[in-house]
Formats: C-alpha cells, sequence, structure tokens
C-alpha cells in the first residue's frame, strides 16, 4: 500500500489511535475522509495496521464485518468489510475479559475458521476455500468502537479496523465436512436466557462465501491470507451490548460451544 | 357473561369468515384471561359445529422478548382444527385471510396423552415425531393491534398450518437452524433456540398449563412449539419455505391475485 495519506488521514489514524491508547472514544472520522470513501478508510486503517506492528503486536488473521443484511442497509453499503487481528486480541474460551480494555463493546457469535493452506488468488472458487480450511471454531466476536456512542458510517469503521475489539476462541476444533455452515443454527445467552438467535445464513447466506470475498480481496491488495489465519466470517445474528460481569455462551449447530466472561469490576480482572 | 362470551366469539367468527378485521373486544368490554379462553373456547365450538376437528394446539408467546413485550410470563394457546392444514406444497388462497403473516415453527406430534405435568426429560419421551412447519397467522384485529386476552380470544391469530415430513424425535432439538424463504430468497434466519431456549421446553411448559385445566391432550395430537423467528406478511405470488437445520423442509406458495 502506498504511504502517500494526505493530512486529514494522517489526522483520522492518530484519533483513533488516542482513543484506544487513552480509553476514550473520539468523534466520527468521516468527516476528514469522507462518509463514503472507502480506499481512505483502508489507507487509514493500513496506517494504524503498520503502526501496531513496529509496536511488536503480531497479526494472526482477519474479521469480516457488515456481513448482514439488516447492518448493510443501516450503512447504506452493498458489500462486507474487514479488519486485522492481532494475537493480544486472542481470548481462550472461559478466560477472563478485562471489560477496561474496551471501551463500548458488543458480542456477536461467529464461525471461526482457521487456514491450512495459503489463499494467493485474486479470485478463488469455493473450493480453493473449503481446501484451505484446516479448521473450524465456534467464536465470540467483542466488537467495539473507537467512534463515541458507536456513531459510525461506512469510512468511520473500515477506518476503526472494522469495529474489532477482541475475540474469544472455542477450543475443539471441527472439520469442514462435519458442519451444515449454511444451515446452522445460533443462539447466544447471557445467563442461560437467549439474547441473539440466529444462524449460519445470516452471514452474506453462506459464511464461506464471506470468506471468499475476503481471500479475493485481501490478495488483490497484495496482503493475502496465509496458512494458519484465523478468519472470523462474520456475525450469525444480532449484536448484544456487553456490561460488566456478563458472561455470554455461543452455541453454534455443530460447532459446539464458547463463552466470553467479563470481569465484573477492575480489580477482579487481573 | 355467558351471553357476551358467545357474542364476542360470533364477532371473532364472522370477521374470520368474512375476511374483515374487527375492533379489540377488550376496547369495548373489559375482560380477564379465564373469560378470553372462554371466548376462544365458544369460537371453536362453532367451528366444530361445522364439521371442523380439533387436532391439537398452537403455542403463542414462546420467547422471551414476546413475553416481556406482551407482559407475561407464561405461554399462551390456541386450538388447530383440520381445516386449518394447508398441504405441504400447496396454495394458499389469500383472498379468504385478512392480513396474513407466516412464522417458521417447530411442530411435534405426541406419542402419548398429555394428562400431567411433564419435566423437561420427559417431554422429550412424550414425541412420536418432530416436523419442520409453518404457521400463517391472521390476527382478526384491526392492524394486528391486541391485548393478551384479546390475542388469546382470538384463538392467538391462528389462521393455517403446513406441516412438513414428519422425523423420528431426535435428541438435539435445542439449536436447529431455521431459514424461512421468499422466493428462494432468505427473509427470516434463527434458530429453534428463540423457542423458550429450547422448543421442548415449550411442551413441558403447556403440559404444565393443561394440568391446571384438568385438561389431557390425547396421543397423535399436533403440536406447534412457537415461531422461530419474526413473522413475515405474506403477498400474492410467493413461494414461501423454510429449511429446519436437520429436519428437513415444507413450502406453500399464495395465489395469483385475481
Amino acid at each position: 500500500m502506498s504511504n502517500s495519506l494526505n493530512p486529514a488521514q494522517h489526522e483520522a489514524a492518530l484519533q483513533l489511535r488516542m482513543a484506544a491508547e487513552h480509553g476514550q472514544p473520539c468523534a466520527p472520522v468521516r468527516s476528514l475522509l469522507g462518509e463514503l470513501d472507502v480506499d481512505a478508510a483502508y489507507a487509514v486503517q493500513t496506517l494504524n495496521v503498520q503502526h501496531a506492528l513496529t509496536q511488536g503486536r503480531r497479526l494472526v488473521g482477519s474479521k469480516i464485518g457488515l456481513t448482514s443484511r439488516a447492518v448493510q442497509q443501516q450503512l447504506g453499503v452493498a458489500q462486507p468489510d474487514f479488519g486485522r487481528l492481532f494475537a493480544d486480541m486472542a481470548i481462550a474460551d472461559g478466560e477472563e475479559i478485562a471489560i477496561q480494555r474496551l471501551l463500548q463493546p458488543k458480542v456477536e457469535a461467529e464461525i471461526a475458521l482457521v487456514l491450512g493452506r495459503d489463499l494467493p488468488h485474486e479470485k478463488h472458487t469455493l473450493a480453493d476455500l473449503i481446501g484451505a480450511v484446516d479448521y473450524l471454531l465456534p467464536a465470540i466476536e467483542v466488537v467495539d468502537s473507537r467512534i463515541a456512542g458507536w456513531d459510525i458510517r461506512i469510512s468511520d469503521t473500515i477506518a476503526d479496523n472494522a469495529s474489532s475489539g477482541l475475540f474469544v476462541l472455542g477450543s475443539r476444533p471441527v472439520l469442514l465436512r462435519e458442519v451444515d455452515v449454511v444451515g446452522c443454527g445460533m443462539v447466544l445467552e447471557r445467563k442461560g436466557e437467549p439474547e441473539s438467535v440466529g444462524g449460519g445464513a445470516a452471514c452474506l447466506g453462506n459464511p464461506l462465501l464471506a470468506a471468499c470475498w475476503l481471500a479475493d480481496t485481501l490478495a488483490r491488495r497484495g496482503d493475502a491470507l496465509k496458512a494458519g489465519d484465523i478468519v472470523l466470517t462474520g456475525a450469525l445474528g444480532p449484536m448484544v451490548p456487553v456490561r460488566a460481569g456478563d458472561v455470554f455462551t455461543a452455541r453454534i449447530q455443530g460447532l459446539g460451544q464458547v463463552s466470553a466472561r467479563f470481569a465484573t469490576t477492575q480489580g477482579e480482572a487481573a | 357473561m355467558s351471553l357476551l362470551i358467545q357474542e364476542m366469539a360470533l364477532q371473532l367468527d364472522i370477521a374470520t369468515q368474512c375476511h374483515e378485521a374487527t375492533p379489540q373486544l377488550s376496547a369495548q368490554q373489559p375482560f380477564d384471561l379465564a373469560t378470553a379462553y372462554r371466548i376462544q373456547q365458544a369460537g371453536i365450538r362453532l367451528r366444530q359445529q361445522r364439521g371442523e376437528r380439533v387436532v391439537g394446539l398452537k403455542l403463542g408467546f414462546t420467547s422471551r422478548a414476546k413475553m416481556i413485550q406482551m407482559g407475561v410470563d407464561a405461554l399462551i394457546w390456541g386450538e388447530l382444527t383440520d381445516a386449518m392444514q394447508l398441504a405441504d406444497g400447496g396454495t394458499l388462497d389469500l383472498s379468504r385471510l385478512i392480513h396474513p403473516r407466516v412464522e417458521p415453527e417447530i411442530a411435534f406430534i405426541t406419542a402419548c396423552d398429555i394428562d400431567r405435568p411433564l419435566s423437561l426429560a420427559e417431554a422429550g419421551l412424550a414425541l412420536a415425531g418432530v416436523a419442520p412447519a409453518l404457521e400463517i397467522i391472521d390476527s382478526r384485529y384491526r392492524d394486528f393491534r391486541f391485548s393478551l386476552q384479546d390475542v388469546v380470544a382470538d384463538n392467538c391469530s391462528s389462521a393455517r398450518y403446513v406441516i412438513g415430513p414428519l422425523c423420528a424425535p431426535q435428541a438435539a432439538l435445542d439449536n436447529l437452524g431455521v431459514v424461512l424463504r421468499f422466493d428462494g430468497r432468505p427473509v427470516q434466519i434463527g434458530s429453534s433456540a428463540a423457542i423458550l431456549g429450547q422448543p421442548l421446553r415449550a411442551l413441558a411448559e403447556i403440559s404444565r398449563l393443561l394440568h391446571q385445566q384438568e385438561r389431557v391432550l390425547p396421543a397423535g395430537s399436533l403440536i406447534l412449539a412457537g415461531a422461530a423467528t419474526a413473522a413475515e406478511a405474506l403477498r400474492p405470488g410467493l413461494h414461501v419455505s423454510v429449511e429446519v437445520a436437520g429436519l428437513g423442509s415444507c413450502a406453500f406458495t399464495t395465489g395469483e391475485p385475481t
């Protein structure tokens, strides 16, 4: 990617970085980027990803966002977006999450793919993708926005690393052939109450289609998905806001379950 | 009071038969939930007098969100008759309905008489089969607006139902993916978990409520356990299908406008 960013893009990148570092949300950055300027927004995202790499953070994969028709309509877009996942964003099933790491978190249940092969092409077939998937895991993505009040348009969320926060992966790998990724049901429960219900088809009609889109898009940008990468394919149902002390369990038919446990107070999180 | 119950049942029956919406009953004369069920029963007797046969029950308010919205803490039920059944793959005549909507459901066929409260474990054993289903609801009230008592009196908005192929009762019914499609495109995506977290819980719950009413549900009864997603309004010329992961699918079409 070229580094010929204009001052407004640099300013947007800095505002988002400061918001994350200080735990203080910032104003929307779309006024600096243009509300619908997707390229400018990805340039900002890339700048902050490069900054993170210089800080020693390790890239471990990507997430796909805006995979539900309802969210796309809400933001007035017709395609998904992506953000990058770093190793320090990964939480193990059952590990307590220090809520002060997050600004205004929400959770959503997803299917995570872990790749066993590179996906270098500008156009992948579903067979390429199926062949490249090593295993699946149930996942809870903790999304977060550095933009105050989640007041986002498409350029805000893309610049903000697709509103990524943390992600919790289940512990039991499942083979793709064992799961109906389109027909599977999903329920995300808080204290045993279903808070969000959905299924595989809610993610662009097919989570593998979303993954294909990501593979093609990243390859075209010269940053192709590689063996070992984690791919969060997109929400299977509506997002649920998080409160301190919440414990969420996501169950995905054929994939098992995974829990996200948030600390009750700052003290307990250590 | 019983005369009033007859009158109110008749008002709803006329609305059904003339497919014309009627004002809310509770707005004319407030009544309690027990009375609402008596109005429902009076309406069913009118159907029976026309030769219809009760074949089972439909359960309503089986999602927590809906219970909270309606301010109740228990599910409600209505009666299903043979005349309400639409064959799998059949055509629904929209001209005989007011403002129909469709919901994807899970259907149960009972294996034994249900004459006492069942635990969740027992509920699984009380089933002869499970099937994907579509329920067509059609409130007889204007704008689909009603109180709890109104909707119970109106037989829980029941209008038609389609039952798919019967499957052997499975070990796990708690999280089956449900996709409702119009003309092949997904319009609602959900899970059987939307039904009280697990559809068998709806069966356990209704067994408890029936026991309170000293009522026995005979073996072989049909139970529509509740909606797995929000309802979608129907329009002419649609192919409507539901696919329940692991159970299969069923479908109907809505007739073309005449």
